[in-house]
């Protein structure tokens, strides 16, 4: 179990990583997909798998409807392949030492946050999830694109959830955590369509 | 299944709310049905009896006030009912002015799933689960706020941000606490704690450095919209917060944390009354004076031990009909002039007075002029404010003259004549061509009507709102 979440734990650096530096729809879709996977796995580290598994379906349900979104949407704006931001190499490197800051600096506050909060949490854990959530709210910081500020939404929450799933297990807390995570992808769906469709929905 | 109060207060509205999308064309029958919905469940709150039992003729129904979802509870106990009835009261009245040319279809089912969920945040076990249904009313608000058409989504992502991140505070914030109650007040877990606490409840509230998103929503969304949603969020959630003051005795009994809530608030009001009193654009203006009032909720909490409960909850049905009216004016300013520049509406007073009277009024009531409803709790928490600290007292005078002064400033533009109504004289000639239609402007004067009573008798009639004290029984 320790190979396992220790895999999860490295998947979720990469994954968020990647997220928090490129801008390729297709491959932060991917990645955010990964978070959940690796979130799962240290989920399931305090929760049973049935349990577990919700986040799972309900998180690649939401990357789905995002992505998908993000692909008719880009598709009908003649913007296949990338985010409409033009890139400088000096921001992909400033996300990048900005990233690895803040992998540092998690490692180093983590094991004192378990020591005088979470004493009972496993340490794995708490890395994760202040991962996920520390390089969302930096990706949330670095952009104002709807579709990538949902992600950093989502990442965030999945954060939070890999921890709190250490502290409390309950049904009804799961399923509005799950509401939420489909409220935030129908959000961004909402803010991906075209705003053409919206003109007819006034009243005169 | 047996009947329970929250299948009226939460699981009908979501049903009503429902039947509208499906039949979002016919558009009278959804503001009938909303309007309805919405002032019924109002009425029903107020005259509920308090052994839930309701008997029509032959017919007997027994009502419990817990639902179980999940395993867990929603409850809707008898005395948070007066609570419950104000905010459904005032969702049917703003449902009411949804036919305002330029308001999203999706407004009234919406604002009725919005009040539903809120609702519910106050009954579910534990209360710390409210945080979730919070969030999930915001998700529900965004699409109200329409602003995709008018590319103005960044101040609505950036209030969806502050929202989601707030909800995990407050969630780590009541994990914490159950282990908090155990331990010495000197313990510095108890002062982390009330730190991640008080964040989350900043963020949700919008308080100085975390409000940059109110005038942003402010200014690219429907004021109607705008002013309801800034009237229930704040309010729901300040209820919500009093549940922390009612569980945990080391937050109610701490001086120094309501020393801080006071200088917070008083914070609030310097920054958003300057904020008010310097900007060129309506809708922004109301956003910043949200602001104030926000300031103003904060000022009565931290002065808990004098009464100041009673006046937070006091202002809420004063500051409600405030925002209404202050919504209503400026949407049909909008409808009529296009822009809310302030630059741009000189004249305006002269061609429509009493929508333009609607709006100065509104203002001043917000602000509390004397005879206008929120004069006489304000007067009181000021004099109080004053007496427990001069200088904060000061400061939050002065804050609050930032409204006023915005309302010089508009009624001054307002009044001023147009171009085309000098003589050769450079005299202003002939009456005021008023162009305003009764359906316009009556609901303005009946509101109006409404500010001037509360400001007479504000005991009569705010003072109903103080019975929901009873719901947390540690702070009466």
């Amino acid at each position: 179990m320790l190979t396992l979440s220790t895999l999860a734990f490295v998947l979720i650096v990469m994954a968020a990583m990647i997220n928090l530096i490129i801008r390729d729809w297709r491959i932060t879709a991917g990645a955010l997909a990964v978070q959940y996977l690796a979130a799962f796995v240290l989920v399931t580290l305090s929760w049973p798998i049935g349990m577990a598994v919700v986040k799972l379906i309900a998180g690649w349900m939401a990357t789905a409807a995002i992505a998908f979104s993000w692909h008719s949407s880009s598709n009908q704006r003649q913007h296949k392949n990338s985010l409409p931001i033009s890139e400088s190499t000096a921001s992909l490197f400033f996300r990048g030492v900005a990233g690895l800051l803040i992998v540092l600096l998690i490692f180093i506050l983590s094991p004192a946050l378990q020591a005088r909060v979470f004493p009972q949490v496993d340490l794995m854990i708490i890395q994760g999830g202040l991962m996920l959530m520390s390089m969302a709210l930096m990706q949330l910081g670095t952009n104002s694109d709807p579709y990538l500020m949902i992600i950093s939404l989502l990442s965030f929450l999945m954060g939070f959830e890999v921890i709190h799933a250490a502290l409390e297990l309950s049904t009804l807390l799961t399923g509005l955590f799950v509401v939420v995570n489909l409220g935030l992808a129908l959000v961004g769906v909402y803010f991906m369509v075209s705003p053409g469709d919206e003109e007819a929905q006034h009243e005169p | 299944m047996s009947l329970s109060t929250p299948l009226l207060w939460v699981a009908l509205p979501m049903v009503v709310a429902a039947v509208c999308v499906v039949f979002h064309k016919r558009r009278i029958l959804g503001i009938i049905l909303t309007t309805l919905t919405a002032f019924g469940l109002a009425l029903l709150a107020v005259f509920f009896p308090e052994n839930l039992t309701l008997s029509f003729g032959p017919l007997t129904f027994v009502f419990e006030e817990s639902l179980m979802i999940l395993g867990r509870q929603i409850s809707l106990a008898y005395n948070i009912l007066p609570f419950i009835a104000f905010i459904f009261a005032m969702s049917g009245l703003w449902v009411l002015s949804s036919n305002l040319p330029g308001v999203p279809v999706t407004f009234r089912p919406i604002s009725l799933v919005v009040t539903a969920f809120l609702t519910a945040a106050l009954g579910v076990q534990p209360f710390l689960y409210a945080a979730l249904l919070i969030q999930t009313a915001v998700l529900v608000s965004i699409p109200m706020l329409d602003t995709v058409k008018n590319k103005g989504y960044q101040g609505v992502f950036r209030y969806l941000s502050f929202m989601t991140i707030a909800m995990p505070f407050i969630l780590i914030a009541g994990w914490l606490l159950t282990g908090v109650v155990i331990l010495p007040p000197e313990s510095p877990l108890v002062g982390q704690t009330a730190v991640v606490l008080g964040l989350g409840f900043a963020l949700l509230l919008a308080v100085f450095p975390f409000h940059s998103w109110v005038a942003m929503v402010s200014q690219h969304s429907h004021p109607t919209v705008v002013s309801f949603l800034l009237f229930i969020l704040p309010t729901t959630i300040l209820i919500f917060g009093l549940n922390f003051f009612n569980r945990y005795a080391f937050l109610r009994t701490s001086a120094e944390i309501f020393n801080i809530i006071r200088i917070i608030g008083t914070l609030m009001i310097v920054f958003g009354g300057i904020w008010t009193a310097v900007q060129d654009h309506l809708k922004r203006a109301f956003g910043y004076a949200t602001l104030v009032e926000t300031g103003f909720s904060l000022l009565a909490l931290g002065l808990s031990a004098e009464g100041g409960l009673n006046w937070m909850l006091m202002l809420f049905p004063a500051r409600a009909l405030g925002y209404w009216l202050w919504g209503y004016s400026l949407a049909r300013f909008e409808t009529h002039c296009g822009s809310l520049e302030i630059s741009e509406i000189q004249g305006f007073g002269r061609q429509f007075p009493l929508l333009s009277a609607g709006l100065i009024l509104a203002q001043l009531s917000i602000a509390g002029l004397p005879l206008l409803a929120s004069f006489p709790i304000k007067i009181v928490l000021l004099t109080q404010t004053i007496s427990v600290g001069a200088r904060l007292g000061a400061w939050s005078f002065i804050g609050n003259l930032g409204l006023f002064l915005l309302t010089i400033r508009v009624l001054v533009k307002l009044t001023m004549p147009t171009a085309g109504t000098f003589g050769i004289d450079g005299e202003p000639v002939g009456r005021w061509p008023t162009s305003e239609r009764r359906s316009e402007y009556l609901p303005v004067v009946l509101l109006v009507l409404a500010l001037v009573v509360i400001g007479l008798f504000p005991d009569v009639i705010l003072s109903g709102i103080t019975r929901i004290l009873t719901a947390f029984p540690q702070l009466q």
